[in-house]
């Protein structure tokens, strides 16, 4: 009899800033990014990805990100495509900057209990990560180097930069 | 599998390997331990007839490192100063230990052999005062290296005597400055990233465990730029009979707080070796105040309820240091199994050697468990039995019933060859002061205002929350608007005491500067202690009743150079306690801070030696602060006043270089220090502020634009050496031991008694008053005026260095 393994859900919540709102967290990120040469950047955005691991349904990942990580009046939040469609251009960068699985993050277990407490099933793991949409002309080599030299430090984070909607 | 875990656990060969072959695996475990000490440990195994486990060898390495043993400040030394030579057995025993127990305070309470030193305040309570570095870590990863330097130095203030509840965080950096446009070495920091860096992990970790942040100080020196200096601080209060603490035999070992997991590994040895390229990403953590805030809530819980005879820090070292100090006396069996982890591929020298962030270790007697889990249950708090501590005088570590570790703890924590260094000082004669070109006194002064070393720090001091506890009686910014320099912060801890009736109060305050040491490290120390002194007594601080600590940061000691300007500091630490009465209560030495600059060379730091002072402020509604107060007070400046420009700012902003180091004289300084406190304790005093960077032009720049009021002074009053002809000498002389105070007319004559017999050494002068009109005003020896400035514009230029430089 063979032993079929149930893989573990993997869900991604991105939760950021209601455009209507002003992002002060965006605009000092951008001015760190200009100050390593992004002098092109017109606009960045921030917020905060939540890769919750285990036994959630794609409907209880929902609500944790509604409920929970998200606050309604000035956030929104989306449960991100494991596949998302390549994009084409150059003038907007989604970055993503995550702890290394050696690095612990307090964050991610902080969730993991918020998780449990809203009655929802314990998932096996959360990890956090810094999210920041870029708007403005950028190749993807400058934008890692720039992201490497302000806004990451290689030694303790893995960042991915993917081109992104507008 | 971890990329160490690929060596075998239970042999880690190492009888017949040559010093050679030796080095090799100690590199690449990072173990930096010495030929000496590869050659006692394979003179150890080979007795045993047996090789070393890896967890054996980790634990030999991390308990043997600089950072644990502080080899540099106990190993024998050959020192020689010009022609003389002579042997110091122990550089800490003969400084900073003798000149402890030369002054004996009955007030000490625990010195040296805790987490923390420990003094009486008032009958009932005592004060617990740390300060620790995370140099190393904060120059890979700012943030959490200075947030994890935080949540380390409360830590052993929760594991000094049983835990006492931390009421103060304060915070010393040392940076490259953040306009430096030189090149750097791949994979280094700019400063500016290091500072925003550093600032961001010291306000997440003090702000959200509640502490207040009040104290400290920047220094900026493009020497630091790869090693940048982060001391974090933290006091605590506690009742007196939490002081002692004890291990018995029988007693459990409890874990308590954050789990074990793969990071944090090799911190201890890592601190022992110099910064590079190659340093583990593992020997940065990140920190978990909330966690921690967990920890000191049951903690001080259990205390009070008496539920444990002992209790310590897992620092570096992790489990290893914790339970081989707690157990060091009688012995400990450890089960590794029992630990909680926070990933279950770990090995079992990982778990044992881990730096996980919060958690302590704690003697349980077995009766008091049930209870104890009951406390730290209500606090979220996780507790695992790791073991019992044993009277074997062994400490035996099992994980899943295989031995992994079985070492005698006399060897341990004895058997570290004493290996001599060598140390060389020449002492150079005082140069005559030589280059730059003169400038007027008020263009001087405007470029002061506006230097980094001396232009407001309020960026950085609005991201801490100094207010948390409501006991921030003087605050780190004074004045009419809230933004002047204070000279220390003064703290009245009731919400710890639960006594809203008691205004017992206490101040820190801190003294800093390395360019004196580049002339000579020795009155650098000296200078750093009064300063400290002098900025607690500022604020009303008594300092017949300071306690000192110490934190040295040097480059190698293995450079015969570096290790006599090392020698001429301690030494200078130890003639500055015994002349000043002031016992060191703590301390801390930091090595190896240098790094490859983008050259290849080595770039060192000038030797740094931080001192903080804490004394009781006995009445905290009688602190003063330094804003001038009113219109036609008299002015009194405290200590006289040479021609020691060497290494002054003057001379820095000049391009100048030699001349005489500001030189202290304790029984003088002293002096001048108890009779200004006697007279704030009677209500004399308005404001007072010392005299240090810029000296006297400064001083009062920063008392009249933080009051807004102006001021005239007249340098012909002046207390000085009588040999002094030039105005910019009286202006900026950096002379140690000097109090600029405000006193109100009608008080004149009672202020001045107390400088009467009891103080003859002190001199004391009035050299002005304050004015209506906001303007900086001298007259000159001359009888003409000699600096004429508006205090508006010196302030405009002192706020907004440093945003500036920042962007």
């Amino acid at each position: 009899m063979s032993l079929k393994l149930q893989p573990a859900n993997v869900h991604l919540i991105e939760v950021k800033l209601k455009n209507e709102f002003n992002d002060a967290e965006g605009t000092a990120a951008m001015a760190l990014l200009r100050e390593q040469g992004l002098s092109n950047l017109k606009e960045v955005r921030m917020g905060r990805l939540y890769e919750v691991s285990g036994a959630l349904t794609a409907n209880q990942a929902h609500q944790a990100g509604k409920e929970l990580l998200c606050d309604a009046v000035t956030q929104e939040f989306r449960l991100v495509p494991a596949s998302p469609a390549p994009m084409n251009g150059m003038n907007f960068w989604r970055v993503e900057v995550w702890l290394k699985h050696t690095v612990s993050d307090p964050v991610g277990a902080t969730v993991v209990e918020a998780i449990v407490e809203g009655g929802l099933p314990r998932p096996t793991g959360a990890r956090c990560a810094m999210l920041y949409l870029l708007n403005g002309r950028a190749v993807k080599a400058q934008v890692e180097k720039a992201v490497a030299k302000s806004l990451a430090n290689p030694l303790i984070h893995r960042v991915v930069v993917t081109e992104a909607h507008p | 599998m971890s990329q160490l875990a690929e060596t075998t656990q239970d042999a880690f060969p190492i009888l017949g390997k040559s010093p050679k072959e030796l080095r090799v695996i100690g590199n690449a475990r990072h173990l930096s331990l010495s030929d000496a000490e590869w050659g006692a440990i394979q003179a150890h195994f080979k007795t045993l007839q047996r090789e070393p486990s890896l967890a054996e060898l980790e634990t030999i390495a991390q308990t043997w490192s600089e950072h644990c043993k502080h080899k540099t400040f106990t190993s024998p030394i050959r020192y020689t100063e010009g022609k003389k030579v002579r042997t110091i057995k122990n550089l800490f025993a003969e400084t900073i230990v003798a000149a402890t127990e030369a002054v004996k305070k009955p007030w000490c309470l625990s010195l040296f052999k805790d987490n923390a030193g420990v003094v009486a305040f008032g009958k009932k309570w005592a004060l617990a005062m740390k300060v620790e570095t995370h140099n190393h870590p904060s120059a890979l990863e700012p943030y959490g290296g200075a947030a994890t330097g935080v949540g380390g130095v409360v830590r052993d203030i929760l594991g000094v005597g049983l835990g006492a509840k931390p009421v103060l965080n304060t915070d010393t950096f040392c940076f490259g400055r953040p306009d430096y446009k030189g090149a750097l070495p791949e994979g280094a920091h700019h400063p500016t990233r290091t500072l925003r860096g550093v600032v961001a992990g010291v306000r997440d970790y003090g702000n959200r465990m509640g502490i207040p942040t009040a104290g400290g100080g920047i220094w900026f020196d493009d020497e630091y730029r790869l090693n940048p200096l982060v001391f974090c601080g933290t006091v605590g209060i506690m009742p007196q009979w939490a002081v002692k603490k004890e291990v018995r035999p029988g007693d459990l070992i409890v874990a308590v707080g954050g789990r074990t997991g793969r990071d944090g590994l090799h911190g201890a040895t890592f601190s022992s070796a110099n910064l590079g390229a190659d340093a583990p990403s593992s020997a940065v953590q990140i920190g978990h105040a909330i966690q921690e805030k967990r920890v000191l809530d049951a903690l001080l819980a259990a205390r009070d309820k008496k539920l444990y005879g002992s209790v310590t820090d897992c620092g570096a070292g992790g489990f290893s240091s914790a339970i081989g100090e707690l157990g060091a006396d009688c012995g400990a069996r450890v089960r590794l199994e029992q630990a909680p982890l926070k990933v279950s591929d770990l090995d079992s020298w990982e778990i044992w050697l881990s730096e996980s962030q919060e958690r302590m270790v704690l003697a349980v007697n077995p009766k008091s468990l049930k209870a104890l889990e009951v406390v730290f249950a209500a606090e979220g708090c996780e507790l695992a039995v790791l073991g019992e501590f044993t009277k074997t005088g062994r400490l035996e570590v099992m994980h899943h019933d295989r031995v992994i570790v079985d070492l005698d703890m006399k060897f341990l924590h004895k058997g570290l060859p004493r290996v001599e260094r060598e140390a060389v000082w020449s002492a150079s004669s005082p140069a005559k002061p030589s280059g730059g070109l003169t400038k007027k006194a008020g263009d001087a002064l405007r470029e002061m205002v506006g230097h980094l070393n001396v232009c407001s720090r309020e960026w950085v001091i609005r991201q801490y929350d100094h207010e948390v506890q409501g006991g921030t009686i003087v605050k780190p910014l004074q004045g009419v608007r809230h933004d002047g320099p204070g000279d220390a912060c003064v703290i009245w801890p009731h919400a710890a005491t639960g006594d809203m009736n008691d205004f017992s109060s206490f101040a820190v305050g801190h003294g800093l500067n390395p360019d004196y040491g580049r002339i000579d490290p020795y009155y650098m120390a000296l200078a750093a202690v009064d300063e400290a002194l002098r900025n607690i007594t500022c604020v009303g601080g008594d300092p017949a009743r300071a306690a000192l600590l110490d934190n040295f940061c040097w480059a190698s000691p293995e450079d015969p150079k570096q290790l006599g300007a090392l020698i001429r500091a301690a030494e200078g630490c130890r003639d500055a306690a015994k002349g000043f009465g002031a016992p060191f209560i703590s301390g801390k030495d930091s090595m190896f801070n240098q790094s490859k600059d983008e050259k290849g060379k080595d770039l060192a730091i000038p030797g740094t030696l931080l001192i903080s002072a804490v004394a009781p402020v006995p009445d905290g509604r009688k602190a003063v602060t330094m804003d001038f107060k009113g219109v036609g007070n008299a002015l009194y400046l405290i200590g006289r006043t040479n021609d020691e420009l060497g290494g002054s700012l003057y001379h820095r902003i000049l391009g100048r270089v030699g001349g005489e180091v500001p030189k202290v004289t304790p029984a003088a300084a002293l002096g001048g220090f108890k009779a200004l406190h006697a007279a704030m304790n009677r209500g004399q005093v308005l404001s007072a502020h010392d005299l240090s960077e810029g000296g006297l032009a400064l001083c009062a720049a920063e008392m009249g634009f933080t009051g807004e009021f102006g001021c005239l002074l007249d340098l012909d009053e002046v207390p000085r050496d009588p040999r002094i002809y030039s105005n910019e000498t009286l202006l900026f002389s950096e002379s140690p031991s000097r109090i600029l105070v405000e006193v109100d007319p009608k008080n004149e004559s009672a202020f001045l008694r107390h400088f009467g017999k009891g103080a003859k050494s002190a001199a004391v002068r009035r050299v002005g008053q304050t004015t209506a009109n906001p303007i900086l005003k001298v007259t000159g020896l001359e009888g003409s005026t000699c600096l004429e400035e508006p205090l508006k514009e010196l302030k405009e230029s002192w706020q907004t260095a440093l945003p500036k430089v920042l962007g």
